[in-house]
């Protein structure tokens, strides 16, 4: 298989109780809290884009010699006792944070530091370097942190509408001029373009591209960010979007339920098909039900389906290349 | 059958020995049946918008009727058919080179009438396909081209979509509110240096720009916003004290929008061809790209409402452009 990046990209797994690597999340209830572990190690590396440019990136990755952007996703309970360890390989200062919950403050070049915080209210959370901000963050210093009810059921809180499996999908896009500013050490000082747009770090490939189906490379066959149901698997999709743009997240096929935006919990779940995408750590929490696609004549059980960000720009990479942008497939097994 | 190893799906080749990753094929619709309503459209890539500055901007859309080629209206004229009807929309694709499809936004059909090039095809030059689909659910929606959408809907290929429920127009869905009125604001920006653009710019891997839009013109229901859309008959509303108005709000464009209803309370009962659990009363709404809301308007003071919609730079969120129309109540 081709990797994304000339650092091998880790595929080594985490701590059981909260396993997942940065998409498709499992989680196993259980009644009471638990004391979670993990280690990150801040590193650095390149990741070609569809348009074959390499582009700079740092991350929190699972391996001292990888490079995962975004960082593997966590999840966990209300009330578990987490402790994170961060091992920064590079020279410049990080930090780990989640807005409400945890700061570990600066984390020096070479240093490696042990964080413990107790866990809040569920929903979904971004893990990010806010040094530096927005640039720590945008250059891939960001992951998944997907907290459950203490309830341990299958509900985003208590109380809410219920799913069979869950998601996380980690919106991004690249400039990738700011981010070789980045490796050279200055902040960057030019107009934000961005020309890369991601899902968990990937973009789209199509029918006739050589990456094309590679699940380590395409955003639409990547196991942790292409939704795979059945009819009523009811599937939890937790958005975050660590960029700086506003988008548009498009469904084809089924509207979704919307249960959040930005951790609030709506009064009332609508139905739609396209949803405002707050920037900034913003984030959308929505059930996609693979229901049968309601308007199919003859009715149909299966098929494959694009969810794409419909403000188009995010559908291009390096300028053109539509279709390689930030979208994946959504599959009625 | 309509995704990975799908020998069906080839690429045309493109110019300068590049690859294009288009998928040109005219396939027959699976399970046709007899519709219960049918709607022919052609292309046309050489219709022209006057701006208020006088400026000539190039459009392209749908004609009405299979024939094609002459604009006949921006936006594309609207799809209005009945909940539970089997509908049929016929895309003859009239042209010597070029590739386009039919997707209905918001309407969720098979794959392969959901008209999405790389998951099933883009309709092959001179070609006929007919989109199957069956009405199912009241409401407001719009279709658009698919082939190469960043730049084609930007060109303004897309037009309204309406299911009106069994009890016909009047009503918004079975056991929503009924209207007197009603108006379709499909609201849009442009780019006008990226109407110069070649059909398939976009499509084989030139930078050609399509990641950075700088819009310079924002339009309502294909008129300028600047001046005209405040009188243009179809976009500005007149309307009598007591009547009730449904303002079906399209976000067409690709950035934010907060339109702001000029101090006019709107009753909001649907999203997407959804009701709500409950209507909201809101005097603005903020979108993003394809989102569509149906408002209900009572004025009770006879006047003049300035409606204006803003559109949002997707980075600051700032302002960047305002269109304007009006709701006259006497
Ligand atoms: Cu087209
Ligand atoms: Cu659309």
């Amino acid at each position: 298989m081709k990797r994304r990046t000339f650092l091998q990209k880790s595929m080594a797994g985490v701590a059981a109780a909260f396993a997942g690597s940065s998409g498709l999340l499992t989680w196993v209830p259980r009644v009471q809290a638990a004391v979670i572990s993990k280690t990150f190690y801040i590193t650095e590396g390149y990741i070609k884009q569809p348009d074959e440019t390499q582009v700079y990136f740092k991350g929190f990755s699972s391996n001292a010699n990888g490079l995962d952007v975004p960082g593997a996703a966590l999840i966990v309970q209300e009330g578990d006792s987490v402790e994170i360890t961060i091992a920064n390989t590079l020279g410049s200062n990080h930090s780990f944070v989640i807005d409400g919950m945890v700061d570990s403050g600066i984390i020096a070049g070479g240093q490696t530091k042990k964080i413990r915080f107790t866990v809040g209210a569920p929903g979904s959370y971004l893990f990010y370097d806010k040094l530096a901000a927005p640039y720590n963050r945008l250059v891939g210093l960001h992951g998944g942190f997907a907290v459950m009810p203490a309830t341990g059921t299958n509900e985003l809180y208590p109380g809410s509408p219920t799913f069979v499996q869950q998601y996380l999908w980690l919106i991004n896009e690249i400039d990738p001029l700011w981010n070789t500013q980045i490796e050279q050490g200055v902040l960057p000082n030019t107009k934000y373009k961005p020309r890369y747009f991601t899902i968990n770090g990937r973009s789209m490939r199509v029918p006739g591209h050589p990456d094309y189906g590679n699940p380590d490379i395409d955003a639409g066959y990547n196991p942790d960010t292409r939704l795979v149901g059945s009819i009523g698997d009811r599937t939890l999709v937790r958005i975050l979007n660590a960029g700086l743009a506003i988008h548009s997240m498009h469904f084809h096929a089924n509207h979704v339920e919307w249960l959040a935006r930005n951790r609030q919990i709506r009064a009332d779940i609508w139905e739609k098909d396209s949803l405002l995408l707050p920037n900034n750590k913003g984030s959308l929490d929505v059930i996609y039900p693979f229901q049968p696609p309601v308007d199919a004549w003859p009715p149909v059980t299966t098929g494959h389906f694009p969810m794409h960000l419909h403000d188009e720009m995010t559908q291009t990479a390096g300028g053109g290349l539509y279709q390689f942008g930030a979208a994946t497939t959504i599959s009625f097994k | 059958m309509f995704d990975r190893n799908n020998q069906s799906l080839r690429m045309r080749p493109g110019g300068k020995g590049s690859t294009c990753y288009t998928y040109p094929a005219a396939p027959a619709t699976p399970g046709l049946v007899t519709a219960d309503a049918t709607f022919q459209r052609g292309i046309y890539m050489n219709g022209s918008l006057t701006m208020d500055d006088g400026r000539r901007i190039t459009v392209w859309g749908f004609t009405d009727g299979i024939g094609g080629w002459r604009k006949t209206a921006f936006p594309s004229p609207i799809i209005r058919v009945i909940e539970g009807q089997i509908v049929h929309t016929v895309l003859r694709n009239s042209g010597m080179f070029w590739l386009h499809t039919i997707h209905h936004h918001g309407i969720e059909p098979s794959s392969e009438n959901d008209g999405v090039g790389h998951y099933s095809f883009d309709l092959a030059s001179n070609a006929t396909y007919i989109y199957q689909w069956k009405a199912s659910h009241a409401g407001t929606y719009f279709y658009h081209c698919h082939t190469n959408a960043v730049l084609h809907v930007e060109m303004g290929m897309y037009g309204g979509l309406i299911i009106d429920p069994p009890e016909g127009q009047g009503t918004l869905f079975s056991g929503g509110p009924r209207y007197d009125l009603e108006v379709m604001w499909v609201c849009d920006e442009f780019d006008s240096s990226w109407h110069r653009l070649r059909w398939n710019a976009g499509s084989c891997g030139a930078d050609v720009g399509l990641n950075d839009l700088n819009p310079d013109y924002f339009i309502i229901s294909g008129v300028d916003g600047a001046q005209s859309a405040l009188t243009a008959p179809g976009v500005a509303v007149q309307m009598n004290r007591g009547q009730r108005l449904l303002v079906r709000y399209i976000n067409a464009g690709y950035l934010p929008q907060r339109i702001n209803f000029g101090g006019l309370t709107a009753s909001v009962f649907m999203s997407d061809g959804r009701p709500f659990p409950k209507p909201i009363q809101v005097q603005s709404l903020e979108s993003s790209s394809a989102e569509r809301y149906d408002c209900i308007f009572q004025p009770e003071l006879p006047g003049r409402y300035i409606i204006t919609v803003e559109h949002l730079d997707w980075v600051s969120g700032n302002t960047i452009g305002i269109a304007r129309t009006q709701i006259t109540v006497s």
